[in-house]
């Protein structure tokens, strides 16, 4: 598979279409039956948190953040691609992954109410924070998996990114590091057309992000991000080729379907019509309707589905609403393993305007 | 701690001199002053004494020897306890004060850059620090210093006061400002031994320059310091004092028998702390960095007396609850023992208000100098006979000229001149104030 | 004993610990075959194989953040940059993930790795091969920064580097990389990171230096001497954590402190001791302290070099400065 789609020729891969129609193709979806049921709940669960984040960012119970309204098929088929072990480097625009990987919506929220506790996550211990720095968390991933590679490990690593975090320079290195080691890693990129204003067309001047892989002499293909069926097929096969022999690059054709993040305004970069036309193409809807068409799916269950995620996402919120402030202990206990001496006394002095101010 | 004493320049310009003798020897302990060696210089055959006190440990220089102004003389060891010195490893490294001469070897690589290689055989010792059976250097226990802010030296090096000398009263001892300046009003009472000697130079007629005494420059600097931040208002009043005069006549007698000589002085000081009692601004002080002004019941009259090295300020202490009787002694007590350096210190400090009788000597009106931290002070002058209109008729009189100057940061003319009114009431009836 | 000059003192060190630890994996540029351009590296590939020791695509970048991704993943990589003045492209992932890995996940992502780097002037080099930033990384909140003056030091040192579970950058002077030999045992043993030293007893100036000064702050104490001054010199070792009550029990003894250092002199490590002592023991200070510094400009080139180098004149000077003070 990774090698059929030339993204030279413009070969794009797609297994399901808009209108909720298999594509006749080479290839096999991977996902069907009860597991397509459950790839399509966590992608409701994703949309309906992703929707009930906003609106609290607006009632302020949290601070600014991403909007992943649209990439939900990227980052839940990607994800679902992975064996228990395998490591997620994540940027910051794939809820849906972690949720699939056994992150809490209440993580989610906690950390964007402002707290490192949001990044620890109980039941899904290899997954990185969230990366701020553009593209950095490349040259992680091929850290990673140069040290399972070292270790004769079974496991991979997949790596998340957008399309503008392939101008960066860790994205250049990242890739032909891992490359040279031959490095089990999955560069998965979500091209979503956009990075924050800047549109696509100006980020690059190579017609896809995909055949920059040919540079590092690694794999590439472009697949229609949107395509649940398609992202877990390729993720699947790039997992597998990264296991055995070393990196794959995949360029996911998604859009950003929000705003770059709470704070952000689109209406003046791009037009109505270009959203508008975005619209039938939502990843959900396409697998609503395979799934509807097999039976197993409906409106009830679509209903049902939906209440319980907004009832889980507002019962999180309620949880980290209760959440205050940081003690002043966590400022100091986690820069080392130890706790320098200077460190203690800052901390004594901090603690002394503390007790001052509380006897006032 | 060890001291090392360099040898000083006895004159202007002094570069070397010959070591004629030395007249202590290593390990013998010497207190500051003690006269350690004989030099002589193109100028002057001179005796040196060491300004410290502790033990020699090392003399530099033999007899005959010509030894160079500014190196080492003597070495003393100021606290009597050898340090134990570890030794130092001596790195073994080409000496090379500037960058390395490049080595061209190829085991010096570095690809950019000249890297030094070392030549030769020297090898540096190991520390032994880490492994198991050596310890690691304990560090020096910290050793006695002087603590106090560096405002506090600095105020200490202008007061002309030995910051190391001051008894701190501060938190663990430390010298603070108010214990600085307290000491800053004393006259040292033991001058310290003068560190170099500039030798008598005879030059063309007449003209000698000596070095300034500790009481000398600590008076000078007292001066300005008062003069300087305090602006001075000065009153000038007389008061007729025949019925003082008249009354100390018709005691005099009776004190002389009792071996007590009565002067005017017990009356005026009582007469002054009365007045105080009642004008309390004139007894008070001023800390203007505060932003305070601080009422003192007790009234501590300082006299200025004369004494052959110089001025100095004697405190009667609460002045105001001493009869005349008391005060006259207290005032001739304390003037004898000021004159013959036999004060004590703290008979030096805390007045309130001074009073200088300048007037003994010579003087009708003067403007005094206010004893800092005190806001004013009174002078006396000369008592005249003179005519005083009574009644309309001129008749001869007794007046008692008075000088007030005051801070006027504090007090006003209106202060000022009230307590004047109160004070010539005072010693215009005499037996009307004692009897209050 | 055996003598070794500082390039063999830290191929000892590597040698041990990747003898000693599977986990430990040493790589940069031209580290692996050749093994790296001062040879600190020589011979270990040779042992260790290319799996452990090996070369790297001329990428700082990555060096850094693949290293960081194989310290998350559980292996404490020994990282090289070949000069300082080339880990500027690497600041990135230093600053915003290898000192923040540990504060970011809670602890559950840790960055135990060692970044070496050769630093400093005096090597008549070009430009960014005489850099002296180590204020700049101390800094950084989450680093630990060490600077052996030493081969004794160092051997001891790298190895508490390695076995520390936080990212330590182990700066290597390199002008003294082979100016001078010491006894340096074979066996392993540590000394701890954040303890400073101090090497020459005095009684009346504290001098404070570290890495290649040390060789000119010796030579200055000597000078010293000779003028009746006894100065106690100390070899910091540790930029951060930094041994302030070493320094706090000299400045006790002296009440001068004079301090030693290459990097320029504005916010640099000196201002900073000098911040401390302040808080801590200005009581007992005589003097204001002294810097004794790099400028505030860029390094010169060679010919230039020796303005910007303190040598041990300019430090007696400066120590004769604040004998005298405040004459």
């Amino acid at each position: 598979m990774l090698t059929s789609f030339d993204p030279l020729k413009g070969k794009r891969l797609q297994m399901l279409d808009e209108a909720g129609g298999l594509v006749k193709g080479k290839f096999q979806p991977c996902l069907e039956g009860e597991a397509l049921v459950a790839a399509y709940r966590h992608m409701v669960r994703a949309r309906v948190a992703d929707e009930k984040s906003l609106l609290f960012q607006r009632q302020k119970r949290i601070h600014t953040l991403p909007v992943n309204r649209g990439q939900e098929a990227a980052a839940v088929g990607s994800a679902l691609a992975l064996g228990k072990d395998d490591w997620l480097v994540q940027s910051y625009r794939e809820l849906g992954g972690l949720l699939v990987r056994g992150a809490s919506i209440r993580n989610h929220l906690l950390y964007f109410k402002g707290s490192e506790w949001g990044s620890v996550h109980a039941d899904a211990p290899r997954i990185l924070p969230l990366s701020v720095p553009i593209g950095s968390q490349i040259t992680h991933a091929a850290g990673i998996g140069h040290a399972i590679r070292y270790q004769g490990g079974q496991e991979v690593v997949l790596a998340h990114f957008g399309d503008g975090a392939t101008s960066q320079g860790d994205f250049h290195e990242g890739l032909n590091w891992a490359a040279v080691f031959k490095c089990p890693v999955v560069f998965f990129c979500n091209n979503n057309q956009y990075a924050i204003s800047l549109a696509r067309g100006k980020q690059t001047a190579s017609a896809t992000l995909a055949q920059k892989a040919i540079a590092y002499g690694m794999p590439g293909l472009q697949i229609d991000g949107n395509d649940l069926l398609a992202v877990h097929a390729a993720t699947s096969a790039a997992v597998e080729h990264a296991r055995a022999e070393g990196p794959v690059l995949i360029e996911a054709f998604t859009y950003r379907m929000g705003p770059h993040t709470t704070a952000d305004d689109p209406s003046i970069y791009r037009s109505k019509e270009e959203e508008d036309a975005w619209m039938p193409k939502d990843p959900l809807i396409r697998v609503q309707l395979l799934l509807e068409k097999q039976g197993l799916w409906d409106s009830t269950r679509e209903e049902a589905c939906r209440t319980e995620a907004a009832a889980d996402t507002d019962q999180a919120m309620r949880e980290v609403d209760e959440l205050h402030e940081t003690p002043v202990d966590e400022i100091f206990a986690w820069q080392y393993a130890d706790r320098p001496a200077e460190l203690r006394r800052q901390q004594a002095d901090y603690e002394a305007f503390l007790k001052w101010k509380e006897a006032r | 701690m060890a001291y090392v004493f360099l040898f000083p320049d006895l004159g202007e310009g002094l570069t070397e001199g010959k070591l004629l003798q030395w007249y202590v020897q290593e390990g013998a302990m010497v207190k500051e002053g003690d006269l350690i060696a004989k030099v002589e210089t193109d100028k002057v055959v001179a005796d040196i004494p060491i300004p410290r006190t502790g033990r020699v440990s090392r003399l530099h220089g033999n007899v005959d020897e010509i030894l160079l102004v500014g190196k080492p003389l003597v070495e003393l060891d100021t606290e009597g306890q050898a340090s134990p010195l570890k030794p130092a490893p001596a790195p073994a490294e080409p000496a090379s004060e500037t960058a390395a001469p490049p080595a061209a070897d190829s085991s010096g690589p570095g690809v950019v850059g000249n890297i030094e290689v070392a030549t030769g055989t020297d090898v540096m010792p190991a520390s032994g620090e880490g492994l198991s059976s050596i310890p690691t250097s304990a560090s020096t226990p910290a050793g006695a210093r002087v603590l106090a802010t560096p405002v506090a030296r600095r105020m200490a090096r202008d007061l002309g006061v030995d910051v190391g000398a001051v008894a701190g009263s501060g938190p663990q001892g430390r010298v603070m400002k108010a214990d600085i300046a307290l000491a800053g009003r004393q006259s040292t009472v033991a001058p310290t031994a003068a560190p170099a000697l500039r030798g008598a130079e005879h030059a063309a007629r007449g003209s000698r320059t000596e070095p300034l005494s500790q009481l000398r420059k600590t008076v000078a600097a007292r001066m300005v310091q008062s003069k300087f931040s305090a602006p001075h208002a000065t009153t000038f009043e007389e008061v007729e004092v025949s019925a003082l005069v008249a009354l100390r006549e018709a005691q005099r007698d009776r004190y002389s028998a009792q071996g007590l000589r009565l002067s005017y002085m017990p009356f005026i000081c009582r007469a002054v702390a009365l007045a105080l009692s009642r004008h309390p601004k004139l007894n008070c002080r001023l800390d203007m960095e505060a932003g305070t002004v601080t009422w003192q019941d007790a009234v501590h009259l300082g006299l200025a007396v004369d004494t052959p090295e110089g001025l100095m300020v004697p405190v009667i202490r609460d002045a105001d609850q001493l009869g005349i009787r008391e005060l006259g002694l207290r005032i001739a007590d304390l003037a004898e023992r000021a004159r013959t350096r036999q004060i004590r210190l703290d008979e030096l400090r805390g007045g309130t208000f001074t009073i200088t009788n300048y007037g003994a000597i010579a003087g009708i009106y003067g403007a005094p100098i206010i004893n800092t931290p005190e806001s004013a002070i009174l002078g006396v002058g000369r008592l005249l006979e003179t005519p005083v209109v009574k009644e309309g008729a001129v008749v001869p009189g007794r007046v008692l000229p008075l000088s007030l100057a005051v801070d006027h940061r504090i007090i006003d003319g209106g202060d000022a001149a009230r307590f004047l009114r109160e004070l010539m009431g005072l010693l215009a009836d005499p037996v009307g104030m004692l009897l209050d | 004993m055996p003598a070794m000059n500082l390039v063999q003192a830290i191929q000892s060190a590597l040698d041990f610990k990747l003898s000693d630890d599977p986990r430990v994996l040493v790589f940069g540029e031209d580290a692996g075959h050749e093994g790296g351009v001062f040879r600190v590296t020589q011979g270990l590939q040779a042992t260790y194989g290319e799996r452990r020791v090996f070369d790297t695509p001329l990428s700082e970048s990555v060096i850094m953040g693949a290293g960081l991704g194989m310290a998350v993943a559980g292996l404490r990589p020994v990282l090289e940059i070949q000069f300082c003045g080339f880990i500027y492209p690497a600041m990135n992932q230093l600053v915003t993930h290898v000192a923040r890995m540990r504060n970011r996940s809670r602890g559950v992502f840790t960055a135990p790795m060692t970044i070496r780097l050769p630093y400093g002037g005096g090597i008549q080099a070009l430009e960014l091969h005489s850099e002296s930033m180590e204020a700049m990384l101390a800094h950084i909140p989450g680093l630990k920064v060490v600077i052996p003056s030493t081969p004794y030091d160092a051997k001891g040192l790298l190895i508490s580097a390695i076995e520390c579970e936080d990212p330590v950058l182990f700066m290597e002077p390199k002008k003294v990389y082979r100016a001078f030999r010491q006894e340096v045992p074979a066996e392993p043993y540590r000394i701890p990171l954040g303890k400073a030293s101090r090497v020459v007893e005095g009684q009346r100036l504290t001098l404070v230096a570290y890495g290649a000064m040390m060789r000119v702050a010796r030579q200055a104490v000597e000078l010293a001497a000779k003028e009746g001054l006894s100065v106690e010199l100390i070899d910091l070792r540790s930029i951060y954590p930094l041994d302030t009550e070493t320094v706090l029990d000299s400045v006790r003894k002296t009440g001068r402190l004079a301090i030693l250092h290459e990097g320029p002199m504005s916010f640099g490590v000196a201002a900073e001791l000098i911040a401390r002592v302040n808080e801590e023991a200005l009581l007992w200070l005589e003097a204001a302290p002294r810097r004794i510094c790099g400028f505030d400009t860029i390094m010169p080139l060679p010919m230039g070099e020796h303005h910007y180098m303190p040598t041990p004149e300019r430090v007696l000077y400066e120590l004769l400065q604040l004998h005298n003070f405040p004459e």
